[in-house]
């Protein structure tokens, strides 16, 4: 099956075994850090505020204190004038913050941009919904994958796809970026550009074993690999590209939304190379599987 | 190799046609978003009898005011007023509705900016979410459970009732208890007790009996009947949204159905949420009662007195089916409703006999108190003298004021609705915040484009000048689809399904291009090598194309709000580049760079297409 192992085929399974380390880390790192779910999940208060000046963090956090008597984080939005002030639900009342912002007597003044009651009850079926949204989409993949593959390869675009999605959480778990549900979504999109890699090279497979071309097993994965890998590529640089932008450019709600993207498309051309193809592989991908009766 | 040149690589006229005319339409439907909108008020007369609006007595109105009015348009009985500034929408609308009084209605909308002739095309600019335009968003609970609680309740009362009837006596029926209870009973009345279940099973078809032994009988609201109760308690109360926000004066809100108990409401471009609590935030029921000397209930009424109202209710609202507000003869105002058979039946049995004597009206709503615990809070509306024989329409009087008469025909109107309905949710986005992100959603999308179309004209030259086109022409279709389609919104993560459609449209020419350049590297001609490129690409393509596809629907169903802006603009944007990424760039390449009469020989477009 293996028999003269290219530099290629060598930094394939060099790269299977490191995704299978970092997977099981993903998955310990959830264990123990858990996520930091934002508003939309676990219920609480957010007002948005913009400052007549920039001020310091230090000087706004002292000067609100004053006003609001439960515990706050405070965090900058932008341009050290526009703030976000989170708070927790304490016991069943839900803290008026907005309304303080008057109160607050310093060189500046405070403009509330947007105020946010969310009660703990509508996060709990965001819950539910979300983890339907990433359950039904998983199941219509891999019911999408095994009508168009061989078991073989389908199962290596899953476990790729699995693969995407555990890392991106187990990234938002370690860093604890706030996990709001714009990731959720985007959590949705890795899992579309997760296959769409797995897919294009999987076809290319596909295409060879059928058609014949010679050589080993080892040899046509890797001239698939070869020949999609500038379209790889170029693919995955646009759209990381594009993504940089939003995560530049499009300001603080998207923040969550372009780091979950960018991560999924760095892992997922990593997996869709070193796990999409290699697995088949693995579990004994034979030309036989795709000699299909010759089109006419 | 002229041949199979003429025939594989060119499209028929009508193919053609098909292709410019798409892409006109929807450029067509693109172009109001290049003039955006404008706050607007719509004025309009409630009452039919009322003198018509003097449009220069509204712009002067409006001007002591300090509200800069840019145009005041008439639109069949309408005045529509355009504000110069977006933010005094509200207060305009506040200081209007107080001016004109109550016998016109003054309603929130944003109206197109753009010229008259793109106006009567029927195109419009796409809407915005409210977190880009700015406004109150609230989420409420339908505590349903409360409501078939009750219900249960009230079915417990009416067995005791018929056990009475039937002088069932020493039958005992348990407390509810998970929908179902237990009727116990001395064996020897067995036969009255077969009647009152036969008399309840009339009454309550969706009642399930279960005889446990000769002394015990257990009966239960069945399951399926839950769910329906469930369902229809969920509908009515949305459309009573619609109603109340429809008498808020804003003619883009949103109510929609958010999971399995939340309804969400989004009011673009109120600044203001207390209001909107208030009228959203109440349930209302109604019941009719007879007054009593003693026992009985003490209440309020609405001139401060104490009334004394026997427990249970003559005729409960659940009966009403219409109410509205009118003026009597008197010229007092009152509200006139109209009741089903069956409270129409309960009714005129009551009054029959009660002719002369006093019956109330009461008014009871579900308010959440300082602790978010729902209250019941219930006063006397009215007390009325029965002075005939009441049918299945009657009018109440004794309203502190017109306006009043209207809130209580509007909230009557969904007296069936009985239903604890709480805010469990409010957001509220300032205007500015909306532009914000408008500015910072715009500057990601050009960046963005301008990256692609550098690295693309560079990377694939003549051909990446094609690609560039066609991308152009696929945000050009995207913004159009968006605008013409109905229900469509654009939002922040929206935007970002915008600047994620730009890198999908250049995947669709990547894997085209990469093929292209594989076939002339072994040795194709130019026209061979294109049409095997296109041909080779299209199944890895339209693979990866629906797979999106299926994910962008399963976020379109199970999100809502931004997400599902997102899952829009994701969902178009797959279809347009698609279109645009394979037809329309298949087009340009046969046009341009496989003219019959300018062929291009194929070490040039190797050159060409490999830098």
């Amino acid at each position: 099956m293996k028999t003269n192992k290219s530099g290629f085929t060598l930094a394939r399974y060099i790269g299977l075994y490191c995704s299978i380390v970092i997977v099981l880390l993903s998955l310990l790192v959830m264990q123990f850090k858990g996520f930091n779910f934002a508003v939309d999940f676990t219920g609480g208060v957010i007002t948005e505020i913009q400052t007549s000046q920039p001020v310091r963090q230090q000087q706004l956090q002292e000067a609100l204190e004053h006003v609001i008597e439960q515990p706050f984080s405070l965090t900058n939005v932008g341009n050290d004038s526009q703030w976000s002030i989170r708070q927790a639900i304490s016991g069943d009342k839900m803290p008026e913050t907005s309304l303080l912002m008057n109160d607050v007597n310093e060189s500046f003044s405070i403009k509330v941009l947007s105020a946010s009651v969310i009660g703990p009850q509508v996060g709990d079926e965001l819950f539910e919904a979300g983890g339907l949204a990433i359950l039904a989409s998983l199941i219509a993949m891999m019911i999408y994958l095994s009508l168009r593959f061989e078991w073989r390869l389908a199962s290596g675009a899953v476990a790729a796809l699995f693969h995407d999605i555990i890392i991106v959480l187990g990234v938002f778990s370690w860093l604890q970026i706030e996990f709001d549900l714009t990731v959720l979504a985007a959590l949705l999109a890795v899992i579309g550009y997760s296959l769409n890699d797995s897919i294009v090279i999987s076809d290319r497979i596909r295409e060879m074993l059928s058609s014949n071309t010679k050589g080993s097993l080892n040899t046509i994965i890797n001239s698939a690999i070869r020949s999609t890998l500038t379209r790889t590529l170029i693919t995955s640089g646009t759209t990381l590209g594009t993504v940089s932008a939003i995560w530049l450019l499009a300001g603080q709600p998207l923040q969550g939304f372009s780091i979950a993207l960018f991560v999924g498309i760095v892992v997922g051309t990593f997996s869709s190379v070193c796990l999409s193809v290699t697995i088949p592989e693995r579990l004994n991908l034979k030309r036989e599987h795709y000699q299909v009766p010759e089109k006419t | 190799m002229k041949q199979p040149y003429k025939t594989i690589n060119r499209y028929s006229k009508w193919q053609y046609l098909v292709i410019i005319f798409t892409i006109a339409i929807l450029s067509l439907n693109a172009l109001p978003n290049w003039f955006g909108e404008k706050a607007a008020l719509h004025v309009q007369s409630s009452a039919p009898n009322t003198t018509k609006l003097d449009n220069a007595n509204l712009f002067n109105l409006l001007t002591e005011q300090g509200i800069a009015v840019e145009q005041i348009e008439q639109q069949n009985k309408q005045s529509i007023i355009l504000l110069k500034d977006e933010t005094q929408q509200q207060k305009a609308r506040n200081s209007l509705d107080a001016l004109l009084g109550e016998q016109y209605s003054v309603a929130m909308a944003m109206e197109s900016a753009s010229p008259s002739w793109l106006k009567k095309l029927g195109a419009k600019p796409v809407k915005l979410g409210l977190d880009l335009r700015g406004g109150v968003q609230f989420v409420m609970q339908v505590d349903t459970d409360a409501a078939l609680h009750e219900r249960e309740v009230k079915i417990e009362k009416d067995i005791k009732q018929l056990l009475r009837e039937f002088k069932a006596h020493g039958a005992r029926i348990g407390t509810v208890k998970d929908g179902s209870m237990v009727l116990r009973y001395p064996e020897h009345i067995q036969a009255k007790i077969s009647l009152v279940m036969q008399e309840l099973s009339t009454l309550y078809p969706q009642l399930s009996q279960h005889k446990n032994n000769n002394q015990q009988i257990t009966i239960a609201t069945n399951e399926q009947f839950a769910q329906t109760y469930h369902q229809e308690l969920m509908s009515q109360n949305i459309k009573t949204m619609r109603d109340r926000i429809e008498a808020l004066g804003i003619t883009e809100a949103v109510v929609q159905r958010q999971g399995s108990h939340f309804i969400r409401i989004e009011l673009p471009g109120v600044q203001d949420p207390s209001q909107a609590r208030r009228i959203i935030g109440a349930t209302a029921s109604l019941d009719f009662h007879q007054l009593q000397s003693v026992g009985g209930h003490l209440y309020k009424s609405n001139s401060g007195e104490m009334v004394r109202l026997a427990t249970s209710a003559i005729m409960s609202g659940t009966h009403i089916t219409d109410a509205r507000a009118q003026f009597g003869e008197m010229g007092q105002p009152e509200v006139f409703i109209t009741l089903d058979s069956a409270g129409g039946k309960l009714m005129s049995d009551f009054t029959k006999d009660n002719i002369g004597q006093p019956m109330a009206t009461l008014f009871s709503e579900y308010q959440q108190n300082e602790q978010g615990v729902l209250q019941k809070n219930s006063k006397v509306i009215s007390v009325a003298t029965i002075q005939a024989h009441l049918g299945s329409r009657f009018t109440i009087t004794g309203m502190e004021s017109l306006k009043a008469t209207q809130e209580l025909a509007m909230l009557l109107k969904a007296g069936s609705l009985t239903a604890p309905v709480t805010i469990v949710e409010e957001r509220t986005l300032g205007p500015s915040l909306g532009e914000q992100n408008i500015t910072n959603g715009m500057a990601a999308i050009m960046l963005g484009l301008s990256m692609m179309l550098v690295f693309m004209a560079l990377w694939y030259r003549k051909l990446g000048l094609i690609a560039n086109v066609a991308l152009l022409l696929n945000l050009i279709c995207l913004l159009g689809l968006l605008s013409l389609v109905p229900g469509a919104v654009l939002t922040l993560p929206g935007i970002a399904g915008f600047v994620l459609t730009i890198g999908m449209a250049v995947d669709t020419n990547v894997l085209i291009f990469e093929r292209i350049k594989e076939e002339l590297k072994r040795g194709k001609s130019t026209a061979l090598a294109i049409h095997h490129g296109y041909k080779n690409a299209l199944s890895t393509i339209m693979d990866a194309n629906i797979t999106s596809l299926i994910i962008a629907i399963i976020l379109f169903s199970v999100g809502y709000g931004p997400i599902k802006g997102f899952a829009i603009t994701l969902g178009f944007g797959i279809l347009t580049s698609m279109f645009t990424g394979i037809y329309v760039s298949r087009a340009l390449v046969n046009i341009f760079i496989n003219k019959p009469s300018k062929q291009v020989k194929s070490s040039q477009l190797i050159k060409q297409v490999s830098v």
